[in-house]
């Protein structure tokens, strides 16, 4: 009977863990049920993506880079595209701009639905589970229908989008959208009343506005604290200054204002993607093929399911790009976990960890 | 010489033993059928928890270098042999009478104790941090349901003792032919309170959301259970199939025994068990989340204590009164 229970001891969580989605490793100090600290180390998904793409071409790229992460899958090629286009000076047609919001929209309510999902499952409410999955089934069966794909859309290219509207898949989008905004709203009531979800979430793993800003969150992260920040609105790509993008922010900055930020976000998505298709011009959804990329560099950003995307791409005229670099949103919420683990239980440890909706395969590439 | 066979009759074949242990692992994949379509999947056929069984006793128990061997593998046969001699003390209505000689209600609360108690020593002799955190997590559970089932079973002894006119009586069979002869308690409205607070049990005694806070999955991954594998797992599987037997047939003696003999009787009694299984464990799990275990230390330091106390000094109240 060596259980040391009343002295701190060292657990490790990770790097595979049931309740990880993906391999992070974090050394948590326990004192019985209390965490005194946290030493977070990453590393076990490094690829060397970055450099890999000083191999490609820079249309090569496109497809990588949709490759980096398979929830992101959306924002990182169209912040590479924006990067190229920047350099070539391309203007990409209307109809692609309100097409590359559709295609954005679509994967965040995915990727969302996905988050709160296994929020649910982290507390053990395993129907609420499955619920949130069949409803994200329907955004799945959307981008398979319209995209041809479940996951990475290819939805992309520098100087447009790959993919048009014609009636037939038009119809289908909003009909989806119409069956899909009456259970999201259902199962964002669900998060907001129910007892077993708001025991485990409401006051867990807090982040106030003041400690969000030194470390810089973004995304959901940083709107459940109280910062008003959305790329969308601050600094507006693709098709976003034509459209009303609303900013739901919530003042707690607990594992609960995070949630709900994310179930508010998917009900907006569905808003936004009909605005576009009420406003959807007509016109080509791409320039002429392959435009040349000249020397230059550029930085472009987006707002990613997670946050702010950042893409730095320098090309040299050549066909392969001189250095191409991106800084993830959950690179910056990551450094936030320190203080939202203070003085959190054991078992709220993966519930906070899911609350930043950590990428690791963006963020370790 | 007769009389020794019976008792062993009774801990390896009826009711104990191989019954108990296929009625358990029925009852198990019953659940996990009926959670899995109330879930929107299809779920595991009713036969998986017997597969399970068969497929980990052909496989290898591994012991960590850093558990100590002895405890490690002794637990889950102590725990397992405390629960096949519990199902044997508790009586079938109209047709099976426990032998007096192997114990009462009394022998029955220590024996259900055991089967956490050997999931704390598992867990800490298996050397891993997450098998000590089940551990602590297991005795602050115990600490807390332990209690209010004691105040529950002492007021269900005080009715049925009263009523019949001398102390309270801990002799199962005897409430067993008291509510036979008078009516269950489950529909006595004295005893209302005492049933309430033994509903709060089946879920944390069983390990199950919203208090399967020492196994958690997502949390500590199966705590105590993580270091097991092969033979060694599968009876700490058989231990809680049988200890679902256990507790769901404690509940049925101690407030619902159906007046039915026989073959009749057997029906009746898995029937009532099946259907607690579908409302005490099915219908609780799949409709809430995992409490943390401070919270439910609090919620059972309030609710059912406070139940079974009251159920304490009602059931004291009337049957004194009545018996006055």
């Amino acid at each position: 009977m060596s259980a040391d229970i009343s002295r701190t001891c060292k657990l490790p969580v990770g790097p595979v863990h049931v309740a990880l989605e993906e391999p992070m490793y974090f050394r948590v100090d326990i004192d019985g049920e209390t965490v005194r600290g946290v030493d977070i180390n990453a590393g076990h998904v490094h690829r060397g993506i970055e450099y890999l793409c000083t191999k490609r071409t820079v249309y090569q790229n496109v497809v990588l880079t949709e490759r980096i992460c398979s929830l992101c899958s959306n924002s990182h090629p169209e912040t590479f595209c924006m990067a190229a286009e920047q350099i070539a000076r391309l203007e990409i047609p209307e109809r692609a701009a309100y097409l590359r919001v559709i295609s954005a929209e679509v994967k965040r309510i995915a990727s969302h639905l996905f988050n709160v999902g296994i929020l649910a499952h982290l507390t053990g409410y395993d129907t609420l589970f499955m619920h949130a999955m069949q409803v994200r089934e329907i955004v799945q069966d959307l981008k398979e229908t319209v995209f041809g794909n479940r996951m990475d859309l290819a939805a992309l290219c520098i100087g447009g989008v790959r993919y048009d509207l014609d009636a037939e898949t038009t119809a289908y989008l909003t009909a989806a959208l119409d069956k899909l905004a009456p259970e999201a709203a259902e199962l964002a009531k669900t998060f907001r009343n129910n007892g077993s979800i708001l025991r485990r979430t409401k006051g867990v793993g807090v982040l106030t506005r003041e400690e969000g800003l030194a470390c810089g969150v973004v995304g959901p992260v940083a709107r459940a604290s109280g910062i008003d920040y959305d790329v969308r609105v601050v600094a507006p790509y693709a098709a976003y200054d034509r459209l009303n993008v609303p900013v739901p922010v919530l003042p707690d900055g607990d594992v609960w204002s995070r949630a709900m930020i994310r179930l508010t976000e998917v009900g907006q998505a569905i808003q936004l993607i009909r605005d576009c298709l009420r406003d959807l011009p007509e016109g080509p959804t791409h320039l002429h093929d392959r435009p040349d990329i000249p020397e230059g560099r550029a930085v472009a950003k987006c707002e990613a399911p997670r946050g702010e995307l950042i893409y730095f791409l320098k090309t040299s005229g050549a066909d392969e790009p001189e250095r191409v670099r991106w800084r993830v949103p959950s690179f910056m919420n990551w450094d936030a976990l320190r203080f939202m683990f203070r003085g959190a239980k054991l078992a709220d440890i993966a519930i906070i960890v899911n609350s930043i909706d950590p990428c690791v395969s963006c963020t370790e590439r | 010489m007769a009389n020794s066979y019976a008792i062993l009759i009774a801990v390896l074949l009826f009711p104990g033993g191989l019954f108990a242990l296929a009625l358990g692992l029925t009852l198990k994949g019953a659940d996990r059928r009926v959670a899995a379509r109330l879930q929107g999947r299809v779920g595991p056929p009713l036969t998986q928890p017997f597969f399970d069984i068969v497929k980990l006793g052909f496989k290898r128990t591994m012991v960590p270098d850093t558990a100590s061997e002895t405890v490690f593998l002794a637990a889950p046969l102590v725990g397992t042999a405390s629960m096949l001699l519990a199902v044997a003390l508790i009586p079938i209505a109209g047709v099976y009478n426990p032998d007096p000689q192997i114990g009462n209600l009394l022998v029955l609360l220590y024996l259900l104790a055991i089967p956490g108690v050997a999931l704390m020593i598992a867990g800490s002799a298996s050397g891993s941090p997450y098998g000590a955190i089940g551990f602590s997590r297991e005795m602050a559970l115990m600490l807390a349901y332990e209690g209010p089932i004691v105040l529950v079973v002492i007021a269900v002894a005080l009715r049925t003792g009263l009523a019949e006119g001398h102390f309270p009586t801990f002799s199962l069979a005897e409430i067993v032919h008291y509510q036979q002869a008078h009516g269950a308690f489950v529909l006595d409205p004295v005893m209302w309170p005492a049933a309430a607070a033994f509903a709060f049990f089946y879920p944390a005694n069983l390990g199950i959301v919203p208090f399967d806070i020492p196994e958690a999955e997502t949390e500590v991954l199966e705590g105590p259970l993580l270091e097991y594998s092969g033979p060694a797992l599968a009876l700490f599987k058989i231990m809680s199939a049988l200890k679902a037997v256990v507790v769901l047939s404690l509940g049925v003696a101690l407030f619902m025994p159906l007046p039915l003999t026989g073959g009749v009787g057997l029906a009746a009694w898995v029937g009532q068990q099946l259907v607690l299984v579908l409302i005490g464990v099915t219908a609780v799990r799949v409709s809430r989340g995992r409490m943390r275990i401070d919270q439910a230390f609090v919620f059972f330091l309030k609710w059912p204590l406070l139940l079974s106390a009251a159920s304490l000094a009602v059931a004291a109240y009337y049957t004194a009164g009545g018996a006055l």
